[in-house]
């Protein structure tokens, strides 16, 4: 050994090393180490975001979730107003809940430590017993990484400038395959049948079409929908706006799988195979119904399989009200509609064609004939311009223009037609004018997000080359000598917010006119009642605002007089006139089997 | 890495001509699958010739459909830096394989696991017959048709205090009168 070792002067200092190293002792008071970054420790459930549909509690597999009312939350549209609750006892953490959660409200966190002797207390409801949860998330699923399919499948559809040559169907439906697939995304949690009008069995049949048994999902659907075809080509699917699915994918496509189960029944006769209905003996009570509209052939339906000789009046020469001769055939081919109606004849419904009510029969007639009236009269005219020269020819409601051409009439339109408004009449009456080969331009006072028709009927028209002018107000259909229309003067509008909330509003600009020529223009800007058939009825059967007034079992003022469809709801849409329709066979049902 | 793979595809396939391959990941990563016969011989020679020398995982996955299990092999080449998973199936009624613990003494745990959870004897495997499982008297729990939440309902009791629980479907028709026809019942979640 020498007597400067080298290594041993130098070998402590490694010691320096330790210097900024956190000291292995225990901190007081104890902090416990931070748990890993995807670690699946107790619930957090973001309360707001949550939509109580009930596949976290459907989902657990040791029955540890349940669903329940929390003080404070309501629910509402595409809300059940429930939220999940742990019973943690019973929990291992699986996360499958969190995995299925469609709105990604649930979540696990990093919170784990939780010792109580009483065994009670692990129940909890995330998110309300434990608020602090939302700053440890650590587990959540994503829409990738969800068990849920959020995208649609896709429904084939005839290209834009392939449609507009014919009035052949756009939208060509499911094939078995693509509705079983997409049948299967469904969560059947019944959202959707909260905001259906006619509160249809959607979970059930679109389970059925799901485990491939077609039949029983048409039988499901007849039970509260005698025009379900119809529904499933051109409802206005409400239910899919709250689809849980939807609130982070596309909605489940209710009225596509509605579509695809009811045109397995390819004749009216299959239906009635399918259906097979039980239709009760004769009780001797009748119903006369006014209108073969949706509300009327559904009250006719439901009333003859309860026993009651039922009889419609209708002024056209087809059934189907508005979905015959306002809906475009493209939408709705009238062999679709013509089976649907065939099969409620079949029944036992007997239909009087070409039989105007206030003209052929009067009001009285059946008033007095019938133990009970029903009226499903829909509206039948439409509003005006009410700008100057909107009596030229080729000025004409939209409404009375797709009558006829549904009517097989010939219209002449020319080569440029202007059609204002943005309602589904509105974008139906350009899509035909397209069809008719004119070069159409909608006028809409407000702008395209605001307008009330249907997004996939816009999006369609935009497709099939119709312009659209947003913000345009109409202010004089200009003539030319012989009296024809030549052109339409219009002002520019700016959007002006509501000061009392509602949607903002158009404000024409002043010196901003425009002048577009035209050979026809449509107005497509609502429609009204006309109750002259009533005559002295006029006052006993109560009208205001321009529409029926009934209570919830769509009785009108006067008790044996029930009336649904366009002429009382203010939805306007096939599947209210439907509800309406079924509300009231229940209520006259019940009204006459008292008697 | 691509031609790298082609290059021990090819190796590989030269001396087991029977493997399937699937070699689409655009990763260091491949796929072969052969069959249980030569699941030692494949793994011997990735281990020992071509460098495989470190076994990531092993997993085990229920074809109840097609009537067999898949056990599946993860190893990893640390020189090459290729993973390859080394697939093999047996039939679901008799589920035998020779255990493989001589390869990799880890597979010794893997295998008491495999055999507990989806019931897969492991011919040669010295071990005691419980693992993790206390007393278990049922089916294999890993099994596809294994009902976990029947199983959890018959072994543990109700606590009270739960009463209150509502199915979302029928609070729903509650609130709006709707009437489920008893025949669609069975259609309801």
């Amino acid at each position: 050994m020498s007597f400067f070792d080298l290594k041993g002067t130098l070998k402590p200092l490694t010691a320096l090393k330790q210097f900024g190293k956190e000291p292995h002792t225990i901190t007081y008071p104890k902090v416990s180490k931070e748990a890993a970054d995807r670690y699946r420790g107790f619930h957090y459930n973001d309360l707001d975001e949550c939509i109580g549909c009930g596949n976290c509690s459907t989902i657990c597999q040791n029955a540890a979730i349940d669903m329940i009312h929390l003080e404070g939350i309501e629910g509402g549209k595409g809300d059940s107003g429930l939220r999940p609750r742990v019973d943690h006892g019973r929990c291992c953490w699986c996360a499958l809940c969190v995995e299925v959660c469609p709105t990604g409200s649930l979540s696990l966190t990093k919170d784990y430590l939780y010792v109580s002797e009483d065994p009670d207390s692990f129940l909890w409801t995330p998110g309300k017993d434990n608020p602090g949860g939302k700053e440890k998330i650590s587990f959540f699923s994503t829409e990738e990484t969800s068990l849920n399919v959020f995208q649609r499948v896709p429904m084939t559809e005839i290209e834009g400038t392939e449609r507009i040559k014919s009035f052949a169907e756009v939208v060509l439906g499911y094939s078995e395959d693509e509705a079983r697939a997409e049948a299967s995304r469904c969560i059947s949690c019944g959202l959707c049948t909260e905001v259906c009008p006619d509160h249809m069995h959607i979970p059930e049949y679109i389970n059925a079409i799901a485990n491939g048994n077609d039949a029983d999902a048409v039988r499901i659907i007849y039970d509260n929908n005698p025009l379900p075809e119809m529904c499933g080509k051109v409802c206005t699917r409400r239910c899919e706006d709250v689809c849980a699915i939807a609130t982070r994918g596309e909605a489940i496509a209710i009225r596509w799988l509605k579509r695809y189960a009811t045109e397995t029944a390819k004749t009216a006769d299959i239906i009635h195979e399918i259906v097979n209905p039980e239709i009760k003996e004769a009780n001797g009570k009748t119903v006369g119904i006014i209108g073969a509209g949706p509300s009327g052939l559904t009250a006719a339906y439901y009333l003859a399989l309860r026993g009651y000789g039922v009889t419609i009046y209708e002024a056209s020469a087809k059934a189907g009200g508005a979905t015959m001769y306002g809906i475009p055939k493209y939408r709705l081919p009238l062999e679709s509609l013509q089976k649907q109606v065939d099969y409620i004849q079949s029944i036992g419904v007997k239909i009087h064609f070409n039989t105007k009510v206030g003209k052929d029969i009067t009001f009285k007639e059946i008033y007095d004939h019938y133990d009970a009236v029903f009226m499903g009269v829909g509206f039948p005219d439409a509003w005006s311009l009410g700008v100057d020269g909107e009596n030229a020819k080729g000025s004409m409601q939209a409404y009375r223009y797709l009558y006829m051409i549904n009517s097989g009439e010939k219209v002449d339109v020319g080569d440029k037609v202007i059609v204002v408004g943005g309602g589904n009449v509105a974008i139906d009456a350009a899509r035909v004018s397209r069809r008719m080969n004119a070069e159409v331009t909608i006028l809409y006072r407000r702008r395209v997000e605001d307008m009330p028709a249907d997004w996939e009927e816009i999006e369609g028209a935009e497709a099939e080359g119709v312009h659209i002018i947003p913000q345009a107000i109409p202010i004089k259909v200009i003539e030319d000598e012989k009296g024809n229309v030549k052109a339409v003067e219009y002002l520019m509008a700016e959007m002006v917010p509501d000061e009392r909330g509602g949607r903002p509003k158009p404000v024409a600009i002043e010196g901003s006119n425009t002048i577009i020529e035209a050979t026809a223009v449509m107005a497509a800007i609502g429609q009204m009642g006309d109750y002259s058939f009533m005559s002295e009825f006029e006052d006993k059967i109560k009208i205001n605002r321009g529409r029926f007034v009934t209570n919830d079992k769509q009785q009108t003022t006067d008790p044996k007089v029930f009336a649904g469809g366009d002429a009382v709801n203010s939805t306007a849409d096939a599947i209210s006139a439907i509800a309406d329709g079924f509300r009231a066979c229940k209520a006259i049902d019940e009204m006459l089997s008292k008697k | 890495m691509k031609e790298l793979k082609e290059q021990l595809i090819n190796r590989i396939k030269a001396h087991f001509p029977d493997i399937t391959v699937e070699n689409n990941f655009n990763y260091n990563r491949f796929d072969v699958s052969i069959n249980k016969e030569s699941i030692h011989s494949i793994l011997f020679y990735l281990k020992d010739v071509m460098g495989f020398k470190h076994l990531s995982d092993t997993n085990c996955v229920d074809w109840l459909e097609e009537g067999e299990f898949e056990i599946v092999f993860i190893v990893w080449s640390p020189a090459e830096k290729i993973k390859i998973f080394v697939r093999t199936r047996i039939d679901r009624n008799n589920p035998v394989l020779e255990t493989l613990d001589m390869i990799w003494p880890q597979l010794h745990t893997y295998e008491r696991e495999f055999r507990e959870m989806f019931g897969i004897q492991f011919t040669g495997l010295e071990a005691p017959d419980e693992f993790i499982l206390e007393d278990w008297q049922g089916p294999p729990p890993y099994r596809r048709d294994f009902d976990t939440a029947a199983f959890a309902a018959e072994t543990f009791f109700e606590r009270p205090g739960r009463e209150d629980a509502e199915d979302v479907r029928e609070a729903i028709t509650k609130l709006t009168g709707e009437e489920i026809p008893e025949f669609a019942k069975k259609y309801s979640r």
